[in-house]
């Protein structure tokens, strides 16, 4: 069994025209892990993945998913025997009944699981003679799904899964997941909903402009990232608290808050020197962390 | 599988298209012959001389002159989709993850397609010639086989140059109004400049009639079918580099 | 068994899975000896990561508090040591009622005295002993 990243970037790059959507960009996402894939709309998530799966060109740099490159056309195809992907439009054939689809589907896939995909269907209630297009969005969001989790790939990548999910969708959507990545599926998601990446991602990469800002471990992430609140008797000087770690200061008359990524002692150490009246320590959630990187920028 | 996908997203232009062009062909023949008959079948021997074989070539003629025009209607239609149109439409991301290359999705649509415009361009012909012998005329099979691969041979170019609009352009309907475009234009222009080397006389039948008899002659004008394979070759080569190299 | 995970506070998912483990066996709530669910089970219960509880499970094998057996699940396993410091987690939390208790009298909200607290467990003791 082997522990290589199972997607591996160096230097990808993508450009339409004027418009860098992706630069330079150096991702190593880890095998049999939960990964999620942060960023703003427009942040170029989509546009890596594409250039992940064949779809796009890189403008510049390579990259590797399962070992294969990804700009041979033939390591490509070959890689994608082993990966499932469900896109942010949801793709399928309008003109498919529900049944011929997984019919289509299935007929390209080793990994194919009929048990699996009989159940599926089961819970999901679509009615299997009804063409595609006549479907809700929200049952052609839960076939697209299927298509993907009926089977047992070794890399499983979503874009923006949970939209067009209720609530009782993203439940199921997370716990098929979590069902996966314990069969050893590696899973990458991108996501807006930061709750749910929160509960089930193992690690997190944050996207903005073409940009990776933050790579790390949620468990790091939730150990190291601090906000720290303080008072003190006479309005503090900014320059002291800019030690390692810090991302960003706000200060209002004798408060300042500090946002740090890591090092969060050395501020309260920073702070007892200066003889704070007042320190409080906070964790902060993702959906901060998320914020202020993207602000910062 | 992909081959049947490419049936179901042609299969009601194609049964459409094969169902008006036997209906017609049969409806035509039947009814031309049915009347020079003297309103009976078989047809009457003292109906059957030397004057009225050659009325009932033209026919023949003139039957092939309608169905040039269906077909090209047809197979121009047949030859539209593929994966811009796709994009267009959303599903690009399904049909581009699958693993099979770009190359095989092309080759498995452009060859549905010629197997349709076959089969288009041999069962109304087919038709012709039942009806013929339902009523006792001398129909010559030679007559009838050389009309269909005039139309089958010459005419693929018409497929081949429809599917290379179809991967320029994503609309549902400015692609199909180009490739018609050109099919008028190309005919206009070789009209007027080119007349020898006219792919539209070509399938009529028109640069092999003899004015006379009205029969195909019997050299067929090999050449000129393999030209016309040959730019369709040329074409849906340049339709899977486009594809091959475009980003989606 | 009753676990609840709160994705949102400072405290890594695996740390208060293996604390509410602990707790549990402290309470008696899980016996010595006891099975728990397997990491592909508890993980779509709980709705998160199987790594999540993978890590814990590791983490308290190591401890000693949990068993490992391979295909079989982990099994809870309390030895002396661990039963001691079940004893002393006793101890403590008798101490920290009483200084709740006293706080409470000098005025302190319980919203305040959280704060404190957890001010205090998010950065090493060594800061404060140099003050």
């Amino acid at each position: 069994m082997t522990d290589e990243p199972v997607i591996v970037t160096r230097g990808l790059a993508k450009s339409y025209g004027g418009a860098h959507a992706v630069r330079g960009l150096n991702l190593s996402v880890g095998r049999h892990r939960i990964t999620a894939f942060l960023g703003r709309n427009g942040a170029g998530k989509s546009t890596t993945i594409k250039m992940l799966l064949g779809l796009v060109r890189p403008t510049a740099g390579s990259g590797t998913v399962l070992g294969k490159e990804i700009t041979d056309a033939v390591q490509n195809r070959e890689m994608r025997r082993r990966v499932a992907y469900v896109a942010e439009d949801k793709s399928l054939y309008g003109y498919m009944t529900v049944a011929q689809t997984i019919a289509f589907a299935r007929s390209f896939y080793s990994d194919w699981r009929i048990a699996m995909e009989k159940k599926l269907l089961l819970d999901s209630e679509l009615p299997a003679n009804r063409k595609v297009r006549s479907l809700s969005k929200g049952m052609r969001t839960k076939l697209a799904l299927l298509l993907a989790f009926a089977r047992r790939p070794d890399l499983l990548i979503l874009d923006e899964p949970s939209e067009g999910l209720d609530p009782v969708g993203i439940e199921y959507l997370l716990r098929m997941l979590t069902s996966c990545s314990a069969e050893g599926v590696s899973v990458f998601f991108s996501s807006h909903q930061i709750a749910e990446v929160e509960r089930v991602a193992d690690h997190i990469c944050i996207l903005e402009k073409g940009c990776l800002l933050v790579d790390a471990s949620v468990d790091q992430l939730r150990e190291s990232y601090r906000r720290v609140d303080m008072v003190f008797p006479a309005p503090p000087p900014e320059h002291e608290f800019r030690i390692s770690g810090v991302e960003r200061i706000k200060t209002a008359g004798n408060q300042m808050s500090v946002f740090a990524s890591s090092n969060a002692e050395a501020v309260v150490e920073r702070a007892h020197d200066l003889s704070a009246v007042s320190i409080e320590v906070a964790p902060v959630g993702l959906r901060d962390v998320f914020l202020e990187t993207v602000r910062e920028n | 599988m992909l081959w049947y996908k490419a049936w179901l997203e042609t299969r009601s232009r194609f049964l459409t298209s094969l169902a008006t062009l036997i209906i017609f062909c049969s409806l035509f023949v039947h009814h031309a012959l049915y009347i020079s008959c003297l309103n009976t079948f078989p047809c009457p021997e003292e109906v059957r001389h030397s004057e009225w074989r050659s009325e009932f070539h033209f026919l023949l003629f003139v039957n092939q002159q309608y169905v040039v025009i269906m077909w090209i209607l047809a197979v121009v239609l047949l030859g539209m989709g593929g994966l811009v149109r796709e994009k267009a439409l959303g599903t690009s991301s399904l049909t581009l993850t699958l693993p099979v290359s770009r190359v095989r999705l092309m080759l498995v649509r452009a060859a549905m397609g010629v197997f349709q415009a076959i089969v288009l361009g041999v069962l109304p012909w087919l038709a012709v010639l039942v009806i013929s012998l339902r009523a006792n005329v001398p129909i010559s099979i030679k007559q009838v086989g050389s009309y269909a691969l005039l139309l089958v041979g010459g005419g693929l170019i018409y497929f081949a140059m429809a599917v290379l609009v179809s991967s320029l352009v994503p609309g549902e309907y400015t692609a199909p109004a180009l490739a018609f475009g050109f099919v008028l234009l190309a005919a206009m222009l070789f009209d007027n400049w080119l007349r020898r080397f006219n792919v539209w006389r070509l399938v009529t039948g028109d640069l092999s009639i003899d004015r006379n008899t009205f029969l195909l002659s019997a050299h067929l004008p090999w050449l000129g079918i393999l030209a016309s394979l040959s730019v369709a070759g040329v074409f849906l080569l340049a339709s899977i580099l486009l594809i091959e190299t475009r980003d989606f | 068994m009753f676990f609840k995970l709160n994705p949102t506070t400072g405290h890594p998912l695996y740390l208060q899975l293996m604390q509410q483990i602990r707790h549990a066996v402290e309470t008696g709530a899980l016996q010595d000896g006891s099975q728990l669910p397997g990491i592909r089970t508890l993980a779509e219960e709980l709705v998160v990561s199987p790594n999540t509880i993978a890590k814990a499970y590791s983490e308290l094998e190591h401890e000693g508090l949990l068993e490992l057996r391979q295909g079989s699940g982990a099994f809870v396993c309390v030895k002396r040591r661990t039963r001691f410091l079940t004893d002393s987690v006793h101890v403590a939390r008798r101490r920290i009622r009483d200084l709740i208790e006293r706080l409470r009298d000098e005025g302190l909200l319980d919203e305040e005295i959280r704060r404190a607290f957890e001010a205090e467990l998010l950065f090493p003791a060594e800061i404060v002993r140099k003050r």
